[in-house]
């Protein structure tokens, strides 16, 4: 009973907070969730009783988004991202190996004992540290089906540990400076242990003694090679260290900087001696990165770049306001503010040939002319943040790293168009982007960059954060107003466009993060700067994750035209492993393949379209000659399958009997007659569809058919050229068996048959084509046939 | 003002006008679902979707407004094949029957279901007037017919078939018993006139069947009683009485016999040249025989498979005449379709095929699926007829066991109607995995079927503009997104006020009134 009155209690609170408006809808549930780890009927009536919500309201949004969960789960949640860079780097196998870890059979997700609870999500936007597992709050990069166990004991012994530690790093005061370590704080580079070794840095001061400061940058870009550790000596060169452990920092540190007294010099060895005693030195289970390359510099990776949305990358601390400041930061918002007319913006952008960075590439100053044209009292801003492209990331590195240069953008904006309320749109499953623009906001407040009479110019304008609850449709703009709205995520026809009609009907302006991040450096430099970069129609540059078997992943700001071999060749340093180039994957599930043929396709939205591919919102995913082109485009159909929103018939159903025909397809069943069903109803879910989902949805397919037909004819056939669709093939042991038995001790299903010294065999039917032991064996004696 | 063209046609209508309701000021039918005029458009079934003429784009009729200048096709050959992918991708997932299997079963095609219902009822002349639209001898058939009907039966997998034939014999021998057998209306007597070769029956089924439609029938026979090889069988089977009285019911009609008169070829000749039409109907043809020199095969007459044409003109041929059959039921339903054949071509000229209608169905119920149809009915053990037949009692427990396979919006369901008009195929897209059956009962409202849901959300929206406490909403999101009670409230609770409003507007029979009949 009491039970029952606390929770009454709770939801009380909740509701007081976050409004009884049926707009409040979903930052109740998410209220609700956090509180309760699930949402619990007796509440959502509750809320029902007490608010504007109806049952209709409640229940069709709490199903419709996936972050919500009707049910209680385990303690800690598991995620395994299922993202382009990591399916193609063998997710699917991880997936299935903690599933049998946790003996979960069919439907079942949560452990017999309730502590672990197993999901896939669409993109934690760690792509190049591919595949990843998030549990709880801690990310592990590189994993493979065979470290689930290192992982899940490094967990549990975090969990142990949690609290402890040593803390208080001291921070060197200013006139003592020795020297300034940056490190990237950026979520690739924090799940790749960026957080241990910042932790590894302040033991280090602490017990050395060294006068240093420690700083925090956002995302550098080159997240291939993170843990990125800069060391800036007041005199002298600059020295990046790439792929730093934790266990390195201190002979890095001491490596530079001498510690200035005897009594530090001594305690320093004291503590290491301590440490050898008392802690394994080896540190396996958190090692999620080989340590080998060093590269002092990285040339090549940034050579071909044009920072814009990136500018000052990996110089400024993401939150300092006062270093953006000094680094030309809300000069262009003091400029407009203080002379420019919304039509002079208006023209600035227009001349610049800006176009939306969220993969339609609408002509942004034609887009602010339209909302700035109706006139309404209340007029709404939207940054479109909900990034959900699995294998794209540039939302989130653009947020997480510079909230004010983005913030910058949408008050010019907001001038531009007389906006009155702004909104961030942002997906929950990037935390530290919330993080990030929740504290900047504040700042911006704080000192007037925002809020009323901003800068004493007379103009008001003022940011509110929506959290998307996890809805891959929710980035088409008319889904995402519903959504804030407190509706299910279905988009609706357009017109009336949100320039006329939008958010509550008002007129809306919604623009992507790329886009407005981009604005400031148009206004401050000017249209003819901006215009000058990039080809034809599409001028300045684009923000890419680059990921895939690609040897130097990450975020990259290129301009537009810049053609895909210069972007994998030179920016990215070729394929891995030496592989073949086979394909880049542009734009995600809505966009489609660039074979190798087509290297040279420039990338523009024009030239893309061109080849049946889409700029979509900037996921490069490169593709080896191993990955096999059918089972790609299935990998996207069941992206896009699962994201339909179900409202109209032919995205609903059209995604899913094509999905069908590809698993068909790929389970070794198919006929050549569903080459022509899969094309009939490609054709149709693209022409028929009500919005861009089901629209581009098909793409991945219609692109694939047309450069990598005969893949589709050899699995028809009865063979999968690329040997990776499951049920068509077979694992065997060649003559190169040195008879180690590795192969046979990591074996889930006992299925290889092993005499120590002879050739070991594997016994079919038992095998799950788990590819364990082709991971694990030594001399490359497993093949796939 | 805006204005446009729609297939040609200019058009002049308010701004804010929809596509769809321009088309429509000017007659142009757009076929539409998940749009009516009570609730605002939601943009889902897309079988409304309209072509630019300039730019090939597609887009919703329903939803989208007009814009000055705007050229529109609604009806070339693409705008069709649009129709057709989504209707056809609808009823890739609609788990639904429009009609009962035993009635797709039935070669005459019998409406079996509504036939239980009304005997359960009591009603045994309506009982009687629906057999008779599909069976002219019921009294007979109920005699003599195997019953395959009995075999698709569902009631099969909770015990064992509804007695299906006997309930028609039931349904029969009520009739013959009245002073005055039922008659049906006949149409305007049309002048023209058929012979019918043969009384067995398939001629007795055609001749009746013709007469009833205005066109004068003569049956030629070539022995002195009429009935064919009905006459074969022994007297225990089939009592001679209820064999003269069903053939004197056909003839009460109208319909003219000529008894002792042999068909030769040169009779056969004067009668192309007497009558507009000749129906071939003597029953099996024996090896070698020649049959008025129309084509043959091993097996007999050649006839277009749904027109029953032989290879000369105006000639038909129906019965064991084209294939020997144990199954007078199946001769019966082909003097049904030949009727409705020859009208059509008597009255245009043109001989086309007999229209099978659409009808959706899904097969058999999964194991334990019979729990969601059983409370459509009575819980009762097979009744087994005497001699004499059911008495009135037995037969309606029996009727009561039937479990309602039919649809209960099998003449109003938009998406049958379309389906029927685009000529789709069911089965383009099926997939092994079905969604289960749901049936969801409400006897003093609504049938909830969720299974045959197109999720258009009419419902939805109408009890949410009703303010229902409950109402529908949509659950999930996607493929498997549904639509039901909130908080899975009960049926009852969820359409306090809606229940017969929500059923009318329904597209498809997801939601229906639990004791409405349209077929009647």
């Amino acid at each position: 009973m009491d039970d029952v009155i606390e929770r009454k209690q709770i939801v009380d609170k909740i509701i007081a907070e976050k409004g009884r408006s049926a707009g409040s809808v979903i930052p109740i549930l998410q209220a609700i969730q956090t509180t309760f780890n699930y949402l619990p009927e007796e509440s959502l009536r509750y809320v029902c009783l007490k608010t504007e919500i109806t049952p209709e309201q409640i229940v069709g949004v709490a199903s419709f988004y996936s972050q919500f969960r009707m049910h209680p789960v385990g303690d800690h949640i598991i995620k395994v991202c299922v993202g382009t860079a990591c399916h193609v780097k063998g997710a699917g196998h991880v997936y299935d190996a903690l599933k049998r870890h946790f003996n979960l059979v069919g439907e079942e997700d949560t452990d017999i004992s309730r502590r672990y609870t197993l999901e896939k999500v669409s993109c934690l936007g760690c792509c190049t540290l591919a595949p990843v597992v998030q549990i709880d709050e801690i990310t592990y990069g590189h994993v493979t089906s065979d470290r689930i166990g290192n992982i899940l004991s490094d967990f549990e012994h975090h969990q142990g540990i949690s609290g402890q530690g040593k803390g208080s790093f001291r921070t060197a005061d200013g006139k003592e400076i020795q020297g300034e370590i940056r490190i990237g704080l950026g979520s690739c580079c924090v799940a790749s242990g960026s957080e241990e070794v910042k932790k590894a840095i302040e033991e280090t001061i602490f017990d050395t003694g060294i006068k240093l400061s420690l700083k925090n940058v956002g995302c550098v870009g080159m997240c291939h090679q993170v843990p990125l550790v800069e060391i800036i000596p007041p005199k002298g060169v600059p020295t990046l260290y790439a792929k730093v452990s934790p266990e390195e920092v201190r002979g890095i540190i001491q490596n530079h900087f001498k510690p200035q007294n005897k009594i530090d010099r001594l305690k320093n060895n004291l503590y290491r001696f301590f440490e050898r005693v008392q802690t394994d030195a080896v540190w396996e289970g958190v090692k999620k990165y080989a340590i080998d390359t060093r590269e002092e510099q990285v040339v090549d990776f940034l050579d071909r770049q044009i920072p814009i949305a990136t500018q000052y990358r990996g110089t400024i601390n993401p939150l300092d306001m006062q270093e953006y400041m000094d680094h030309e930061g809300f000069i262009a918002q003091k400029n407009i503010l203080s002379g420019y007319t919304s039509d002079q913006i208006i023209e600035v952008v227009t001349r610049s040939g800006l176009r939306g960075r969220g993969g339609a590439g609408f002509p942004t100053g034609r887009k602010w002319r339209l909302v700035a044209g109706n006139h309404s009292e209340t007029k709404y801003l939207i940054c479109n943040g909900d990034e959900g492209d699995p294998g794209a990331f540039m939302d989130r590195m653009l947020l997480e790293s510079y909230p004010y240069r983005v913030i910058e953008g949408m008050v010019i904006a907001a001038k531009a168009v007389s906006a009155t309320h702004g909104f961030f749109y942002i997906r929950a499953e990037y935390p530290l982007a919330l993080r990030r623009i929740r504290q900047a906001l504040i700042y911006c407040r704080e000192k007037n960059y925002l809020g009323e009479n901003i800068m004493g110019s007379g103009f008001s304008f003022d940011i509110e954060i929506y959290e998307g609850a996890g809805a891959f449709v929710c980035g088409e703009e008319t889904a995402l107003m519903a959504s804030i709205e407190g509706q299910r995520g279905f988009p609706r026809i357009r017109p009336p466009f949100p320039a006329v009609k939008g958010l509550w009907n008002q007129p809306t302006l919604i623009n992507n993060t790329e886009t407005f991040a981009q604005v400031p450096y148009i206004i401050r430099e000017g249209a003819d700067r901006f215009s000058a970069i990039g080809k034809g129609e599409s001028k300045g540059t684009k923000v890419f994750s680059l990921a895939g078997k690609i040897n130097r992943g990450g975020l990259i700001e290129v301009p537009m035209g810049i053609t895909v071999r210069q972007i994998v060749e030179e920016i990215g340093g070729g394929v891995q492993n030496g592989k073949k180039f086979k394909a880049v994957q542009v734009g995600g599930p809505s966009g489609g393949c660039v074979p190798a043929e087509l290297y040279d396709t420039p990338i523009d939205y024009e030239s893309l379209l061109e080849v049946g591919a889409m700029m979509g919102s900037g996921g490069l995913v490169v593709l080896d000659e191993s990955d096999c082109m059918v089972e790609i485009a299935r990998y996207f159909l069941s992206f896009t399958q699962n994201e339909s929103c179900g409202k109209c018939t032919f995205c609903r159903i059209g995604t899913k009997r094509m999905l069908e025909i590809l698993t068909r397809i790929t389970s070794g069943k198919g006929m050549e007659k569903d080459l022509d069903e899969l094309e009939y109803l490609a054709r149709w879910t693209k022409k028929g569809s009500l919005c861009g989902l089901g629209k581009s949805a098909p793409n991945p397919i219609l692109s694939t058919l047309k450069y990598f037909r005969e893949e589709y004819i050899a699995h028809i056939n009865g063979k999968c050229p690329s040997g990776k669709c499951q049920s068509m093939i077979v694992y065997q042991i060649n003559d190169l068996c040195i008879g180690c038995t590795m192969c046979a001790q990591k074996c889930p299903t006992e299925a290889i048959l092993f005499k120590p010294h002879e050739k070991h065999v594997v016994i079919n039917d038992l095998c799950i084509k788990c590819d364990a032991c082709r991971e694990v064996c030594p001399v490359d004696a497993v093949l796939i046939i | 003002m805006v204005k446009l063209t729609i297939d040609n046609k200019t058009v002049e209508v308010p701004a804010g006008t929809s596509v769809w309701q321009a088309a429509k000021s000017v007659g142009i039918d757009i076929p539409t679902m998940c749009y009516i005029e009570e609730t605002e458009h939601f943009t889902s079934c897309m079988v409304c979707l309209v072509k630019e003429a300039g730019s090939g784009r597609f887009f919703a009729s329903c939803s989208t407004p007009v814009v000055e200048g705007q050229v529109i096709i609604t009806n070339d050959a693409e705008t069709v094949e649009s129709r057709v992918a989504s209707l056809e991708l609808l009823l890739s997932e609609h788990v639904g029957d429009c009609e009962a299997p035993c009635q797709l079963v039935c070669p005459a095609h019998m409406n079996i279901p509504l036939m239980n219902r009304l005997i359960a009822a009591g009603d045994f002349p309506r009982a009687l007037e629906i057999v008779k639209r599909d069976i002219a001898i019921p009294s007979i058939l109920g005699l003599i017919c195997p019953a395959p009907c009995e075999a698709g039966c569902r009631r099969k997998q909770v015990d064992e078939a509804v007695s299906i034939c006997s309930l028609k014999r039931f349904a029969g021998d009520e009739d013959l018993k009245s002073t005055a057998p039922y008659l049906p209306e006949f149409s305007t007597p049309s002048g023209q006139r058929v012979a019918v070769i043969g009384s067995g029956p398939a001629g007795l089924a055609a001749a009746w069947y013709l007469q009833l439609k205005g066109h004068q029938a003569t049956i030629f026979e070539k022995n002195v009683e009429a009935g064919g090889d009905l006459r074969k069988i022994d007297t225990e089977n089939l009592p001679r009485e209820i064999l003269d009285k069903e053939i004197l019911v056909i003839l009460s009609s109208g319909v003219l016999i000529r008894l002792n008169e042999t068909v030769d070829e040169n009779r056969f000749s004067e009668l192309q040249k007497e009558y507009d039409a000749v129906v071939v109907a003597i029953g099996t043809v024996k090896d070698g025989m020649s049959v008025f020199g129309l084509e043959k095969s091993m097996h007999g007459i050649i006839t277009e498979k749904h027109s029953y044409l032989t290879s000369s003109p105006k000639v038909f041929a129906i019965g064991n005449s084209l294939r020997n059959s144990k199954m007078a039921v199946r001769s019966v339903g082909q003097g049904k379709e030949v009727a409705i054949v020859i009208d059509n071509y008597l009255k245009t000229n043109v001989v086309k095929s007999f229209h099978e209608r659409f009808s959706s169905k899904f097969g058999k119920l999964f194991e334990g699926e019979f729990t969601q149809y059983i409370n459509d009915s009575e819980s009762a053990v097979r009744q087994h007829a005497g001699r004499e037949g059911f008495t009135a009692n037995e037969a309606m427990i029996e009727a009561k066991r039937c479990m309602h396979c039919d649809c209960r919006n099998p003449e109003s369901c938009v998406l049958r109607e379309l389906s029927d008009r685009f000529e789709v195929s069911q089965r383009r897209f099926k997939v092994d995995e079905r969604k289960p059956v749901e049936r969801l009962i409400h006897r003093e409202g609504v049938v909830y079927e969720s299974n045959k849901c197109i999720k258009c959300g009419i419902c939805v929206r109408l009890t949410r503009q009703y303010k229902e406490a409950f109402g529908f909403t949509f659950i999930g999101r996607g493929f498997d997104v549904r639509v039901g009670v909130s908080f899975n409230e009960s049926i009852q609770k969820g359409l306090v006020k809606t229940a017969a409003i929500v059923a009318k507007a329904c597209p498809t029979g997801a939601l229906s009134m639990f004791n409405e009949e349209e077929q009647l």
